[in-house]
């Protein structure tokens, strides 16, 4: 148990030092993708969207574009930071960690899902303030949704990550993914409920239930939150298993300290 | 105690090549080693030095064979065996760049589930002993080559295992920094009773470093000898005497027919004698032949064994 918070205190801490060390990092990420957000924003506003609708659908795109975020956020400690360790040489350092090396990734993803909200709650801020629509912020029914919503990435950043161990040449696909996580998000769960099937789209609309409309956890579909939970453990759990089997590849061909 | 620390047995990696003939990289590879050793792989480039240091770290999945760390069977529980093991791999490279030294140690001590507070002292205590005090609070990518591959051996050091296997430490420093490097290893080693396998294409650094080497080439272990009875074995340690009149006949034909490695030079108004022996007791031979004719000898210089000629005799199949 000691040597099991040593660890997580220590893999928390280099993120937060690189993190703070780089600010600049940091706020170049969320002036571009203020300006992204912003730019989608006045095109719908000069297009004629004051409509009826014109608010919810402006919540609709914030919430949207937040979550977007979270998402790339996520996706790129596995499908980046584990390619960069592998190129730096501290990936096999870290497969050397007595604690093992599956412990190690699931305490990351922990460290980071919550060094990720420094970046996600900024860009929230700053869209809320530009479009001058408050949204339900109800942390206890958010909280059990991100997590299940982001498990899914997740699981798609490891299948990522073990592909780009094995096949090194892989990552210019690794930035189109990150485009088509925005389909994802605007799939119409409801129009075509089979939609649900894919990664993140049920777990955004009930986000949306959330914060636009203002409904706690407890008065959303049982059925929606089993399926979202069954969701993220079905991609998390897929994702971790294409990765073992990437890992095994890896070491079979002495990949996991190349470049 | 068991002596006994790290077994390697039958120890065979293929790399498969699409479309090519596969690397058959380590060729059946078994030795041990006891607690307290340092022992040096010796090899040319692409012996296979570094593949099997990572198949021991359980980085590379071996195509045959078995490791065992302290009993503990590295392929199958490699997670079991990591307490035990640390290592440097790639010279400066495998720590980060962006942090200081002291966060560096900091980290790798608690990647072996070891917090700050239990490991502070012996991190203050190798940072004043590597001499990094001064840039203990430098990112680590602003150091110097030196300082950096410093600073991995330290980082191994700070997670506190019995075994710490080195691949090519000192590659790319300069004389002085590697002498300081392989000064720090053997102090660590020493005074804290650790075991080393450490790999190197310098014989030097082996011959200063360790108590046994283990030289392999083409995957193969060509040979797996105490250091020093490796040099005994090759002692065909040169002598030159000079002597400032001429040999008898006698004498001549009794240094040839007694040394079959004698080279005698003869010079109007002296002699010089080359002479290749296996053992020091040979050299008093000599001079007893000498001293019968009461032949004056004006010098004897002595050349050391030469490691680097013992490894290609060695590589070269003798
Ligand atoms: N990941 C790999 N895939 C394919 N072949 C490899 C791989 N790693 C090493 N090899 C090959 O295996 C052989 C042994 O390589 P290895 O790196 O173990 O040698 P080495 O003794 O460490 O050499 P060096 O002194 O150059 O570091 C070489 O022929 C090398 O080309
Ligand atoms: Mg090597």
């Amino acid at each position: 148990m000691k040597s099991n918070i040593a660890l997580f205190v220590t893999l928390f801490k280099r993120d937060w030092l690189e993190m703070v060390r780089y600010p600049f990092n940091m706020l170049s990420s969320i002036i571009t993708l203020y300006f992204l957000f912003l730019l989608i924003f006045l095109g719908y506003r000069a297009v004629g969207g004051q409509g009826v609708n014109f608010g919810n659908t402006v919540d609709g795109i914030t919430v949207g574009f937040m979550l977007w975020t979270f998402s790339i956020a996520a996706y790129s400690l596995l499908a980046w930071s584990l390619m960069n360790e592998a190129k730096m040489g501290t990936l096999e350092q870290l497969y050397m960690t007595s604690l093992g090396f599956d412990r190690l990734c699931v305490y990351r993803i922990i460290c980071d899902f919550f060094l990720n909200l420094l970046f996600v709650v900024p860009i929230l801020v700053l869209m809320m303030a530009t479009t001058g629509r408050r949204l339900h912020i109800d942390i206890l029914s958010l909280i059990p949704l991100f997590i299940f919503t982001l498990a899914s990435v997740y699981g798609i950043g490891f299948i990522s990550g073990g592909l780009g161990l094995v096949f090194k040449q892989i990552q210019s696909f690794f930035q189109i993914l990150q485009f088509v996580f925005v389909g994802f998000i605007v799939a119409p769960v409801d129009k075509l409920p089979g939609l649900k099937l894919l990664p993140l789209s049920l777990g955004a609309k009930l986000i949306g239930k959330v914060m636009i409309y203002r409904l706690p956890i407890t008065k959303l579909p049982p059925m929606d939150l089993l399926g979202l939970v069954l969701n993220g453990l079905f991609y998390l759990g897929i994702g971790f298993l294409i990765f073992k089997i990437c890992e095994r590849i890896a070491k079979q061909k002495g990949l996991l300290g190349h470049y | 105690m068991n002596r006994e620390v790290l077994r390697v047995e039958g120890l065979s990696k293929v790399y498969p090549q699409p479309n090519r003939k596969s690397i058959l990289a380590v060729d059946n590879i078994g030795f041990l080693i006891e607690r307290g050793e340092i022992v040096g792989l010796l090899g040319p480039n692409g012996a296979g030095k570094t593949t099997t240091i990572k198949c021991i770290c359980g980085l590379i999945t071996p195509s045959s064979g078995s490791i065992f760390i302290d009993g503990i069977d590295m392929i199958h529980t490699p997670k079991f065996g990591m307490s035990k093991i640390s290592a440097v791999l790639e010279g400066n490279r495998n720590i980060y760049w962006r942090l200081t030294p002291r966060e560096n140690l900091a980290f790798f001590a608690g990647l072996q589930g070891i917090s700050y507070r239990d490991a502070k002292s012996y991190i203050d205590e190798l940072i004043e002993l590597f001499n990094l005090t001064q840039k203990a609070t430098t990112q680590a990518r602003y150091l110097s080559r030196g300082m950096q591959q410093k600073l991995a051996v330290a980082c191994a050091l700070a997670k506190q295992t019995e075994i710490l296997l080195l691949d090519e430490p000192t590659l790319g420093l300069d004389v002085e920094a590697s002498h300081e490097l392989r000064g720090l290893i053997k102090e660590m080693v020493r005074d804290n009773n650790r075991t080393v396998l450490l790999s190197s294409h310098d014989m030097q650094v082996v011959k200063d470093i360790c108590d046994r080497v283990i030289i392999i080439n083409n995957g193969k272990i060509v040979t797996d000898e105490r250091v020093d009875r490796l040099s005994k074995l090759f002692e065909t340690s040169s002598y030159r005497f000079e002597l400032d009149s001429r040999l008898t006949q006698k004498e001549e034909s009794e240094i040839k027919s007694n040394f079959d490695l004698a080279n005698i030079i003869k010079m109007p108004d002296h002699t010089v004698i080359d002479i290749q022996l296996r053992s020091h007791q040979r050299l008093y031979e000599l001079i007893d032949i000498l001293r019968k004719n009461g032949s004056k000898v004006d010098s004897i210089t002595h050349r050391e064994p030469d490691f680097e000629e013992i490894f290609l005799k060695i590589v070269k199949g003798k």
